[in-house]
């Protein structure tokens, strides 16, 4: 599903990954834990496909060069990222932007077209899975949104895209213990052996609900130790300095 | 005309069954503007807009248009029913009131007697008055709240090239009666002309009116409109502009609040380019204790356009209690468009609640990112943005048919840069 090897990346002559090597299977869960600085959400905004970084190394997602596919081919074929911090929309009515978000992939995949109510329909039943007030898919994108509200949109996002490969990048950052474990099993009812995901945070919590196949740990731009879940475990009672 | 644009008095000699007096107010008028031709720069009015430079660098010549133009057959708007006033050029042509008790409304052409005005210091209020022959007169008499929208259809025709019209309009909304209009420009001309306008509409006691004006189809016309609204007590007075499209546009508009407890919105979404030139001036007379005016002027500005907004807003001594707020927001989306602002704020009273702000930049580009990564191509991703921008303006509309009108007009209008 996704090979990345040797990654390097710079921002403005600062090297944040030093040559990371990472590799996805189809229907795995991975997690990558650090502190702080370590390269995680460079990680996912370089699988998103943010410009400004100078990359090297190799990238693969499903034996095709991840590079030389622009962004929006990127969620067309199944990449999906859950923002860290999701973006304000002014103006953007939430129903109305996912809808078309998911026509846009639908078309891109030979697919067609979901009608109003049909898109009504599904997008009622998978926020009612993620305790979603409906209220707020009538409202503008993200605006005035709580943080948790955000996190559960992303999600939301993600279970009406259905895409192949989610990136959650620290969903579970300012989650109350509920709205965490809605949005780990809004991740789990998704999991299938077609399915994958990479699941990055600071802490062990969300894994106790998210159950990861491999725990990586990244420090200082490389990942320094793998294992499973287990792994996570330590972290927590080690902290990261031990481990490195 | 010579190459300076000068008028000759022939023009208001053409002008029949006028008085004496009235034919040497006209040619007053006349001289004045032949003094001191289209506005410029150094008239601080037109700072942002030179409009005699404009001028000078698309006309070689101009006439002044008199003659009646052949009608053309207009497709009415499907969308919503309505009434409506036929304009070609300017002219009354028809009007259908079909919705409405007729005794109610009085719709005739201008009356060719000019009410004698002290001087204007616009040179095209002067030519105006020297030359304006065409228009409406509208009056809704008291008690009388229209049952249906009124659609202005106001067509410029194929054959205008080199042309300059001067009409004026006139609206009075009698006490306790409402009214809404739609001013729909749709042009056929290919070729540059000249539109000056002079509007006049005044609000009696507890009145509604609500306006939009909207064009059907982009136009190389240059359009100047000078219009005085006065607003008595309890009156409510609303209007949209989303003009976009035309080569030049300025809209000058004071609104004088003389009875308490009145209120005053003006609201604009703009999509400019093309090299299009948009000003929005407005003066806001607070005049009485206890009055309310709120302006939203929003603009995206591609390929090199040019907005502007020039807002002043004015308290008199006594107009305590007033509630004034004005706003201006541009987004840039080239290097070379530009956005200038000029809010001003002139108060005498002291109990007062008056604010005012500007803001332009350019588009965010992590929101693009954010929607490029939902599947979205940054040109649509653009667009959405830019709709999102507008969006606050069109939402305001209540009628969900009309705003849905408006909306689609817009997102024509609107391309990504």
């Amino acid at each position: 599903m996704l090979e990345i090897k040797n990654l390097k990346v710079s921002i403005n002559d600062r090297d944040i990954l030093k040559g990371l090597t990472l590799s996805i299977k189809p229907g795995e869960v991975h997690a990558i834990m650090g502190p702080n600085g370590s390269g995680k959400s460079t990680l996912a905004n370089i699988l998103s496909g943010k410009s400004g970084y100078k990359i090297s190394g190799d990238l693969k997602f499903q034996g095709k060069n991840l590079e030389e596919i622009p962004i929006e081919e990127r969620a067309q074929k199944g990449i999906f990222l859950a923002f860290q911090y999701p973006l304000e929309i002014p103006g953007v009515n939430t129903n109305n932007f996912l809808k078309t978000s998911l026509n846009t992939i639908r078309k891109a995949r030979g697919e067609k077209e979901i009608d109003t109510l049909a898109f009504l329909k599904l997008v009622k039943e998978k926020a009612s899975e993620l305790g979603i007030d409906e209220k707020i898919l009538s409202r503008q994108l993200n605006v005035g949104f709580s943080g948790g509200e955000k996190k559960k949109n992303e999600i939301l996002q993600m279970k009406i895209l259905d895409p192949t490969l989610t990136i959650l990048d620290e969903t579970d950052s300012g989650l109350d213990i509920d709205a965490l474990k809605t949005v780990a099993n809004g991740v789990n009812s998704s999991r299938d052996e077609k399915k994958s995901f990479l699941v990055i945070t600071h802490y062990q919590r969300l894994l106790d609900y998210i159950k990861p196949d491999h725990v990586h740990v990244l420090s200082d731009g490389k990942i320094i130790k793998s294992g499973d879940s287990k792994l996570a475990q330590e972290l927590e009672k080690k902290g990261y300095k031990e481990i490195n | 005309m010579t190459q300076n644009f000068e008028i000759s008095s022939a023009e208001v000699d053409k002008i029949k069954k006028i008085s004496k007096e009235e034919k040497n107010f006209r040619i007053k008028n006349l001289e004045v503007f032949n003094a001191k031709g289209f506005p410029n720069k150094r008239n601080e009015d037109w700072k942002f807009s030179d409009l005699k430079e404009i001028i000078n660098k698309n006309f070689k010549s101009l006439t002044v248009n008199n003659t009646k133009s052949k009608v053309e057959k207009i497709n009415l708007i499907k969308d919503f029913e309505h009434n409506y006033i036929f304009l070609v050029n300017g002219h009354l042509i028809s009007s259908d009131f079909k919705f409405e008790e007729k005794n109610k409304i009085k719709i005739n052409s201008l009356d060719k007697s000019v009410d004698i005005k002290e001087a204007s210091d616009n040179s095209l209020v002067c030519l105006n008055r020297a030359l304006s022959t065409e228009g409406y007169n509208l009056e809704v008499e008291k008690n009388y709240k229209f049952k249906k929208v009124l659609v202005i259809y106001n067509l410029f025709t194929k054959d205008l090239k080199n042309n300059i019209l001067n009409n004026k309009n006139v609206t009075k909304i009698g006490e306790n009666s409402e009214l809404h209009v739609i001013d729909f420009t749709i042009n056929e001309s290919k070729n540059k002309f000249i539109n000056n306008i002079y509007e006049d509409i005044s609000l009696e006691k507890n009145s509604v009116f609500k306006n939009i004006s909207i064009q059907n189809n982009e136009s190389l016309g240059y359009f100047h409109k000078f219009s005085k609204n006065k607003i008595q007590a309890r009156a409510n007075y609303s209007t949209f502009v989303f003009s976009s499209g035309l080569k030049f546009n300025k809209i000058d508009m004071e609104f004088d609040l003389e009875g308490e407890n009145s209120n005053c919105n003006l609201h604009s979404a703009l999509f400019l380019d093309n090299e299009s030139h948009q000003e929005i001036k407005t003066k806001m007379n607070h005049l009485v204790p206890n009055c309310k005016s709120h302006q939203i002027v929003k603009k995206v500005l591609a390929s090199d356009a040019k907005g502007v907004y020039q807002g002043k807003i004015y308290v008199k001594d006594k107009a305590q209690k007033t509630d004034a707020y004005q706003l201006s927001k541009a987004l840039l989306l080239n290097d070379n468009s530009e956005f200038n602002s000029k809010p001003e704020l002139e108060i005498y009273a002291d109990d007062v609640k008056c604010s005012h702000g500007s803001s332009s930049g350019s588009l965010d580009q992590d929101s693009i990112h954010y929607l490029m990564t939902r599947g979205l191509s940054k040109k649509d991703s653009v667009k959405l943005l830019i709709k999102g921008f507008l969006n606050e303006i069109t939402e305001m509309i209540k009628s969900n048919s009309i705003r849905n009108f408006v909306a689609n007009r817009l997102e024509g209008q609107i391309h990504g840069s």
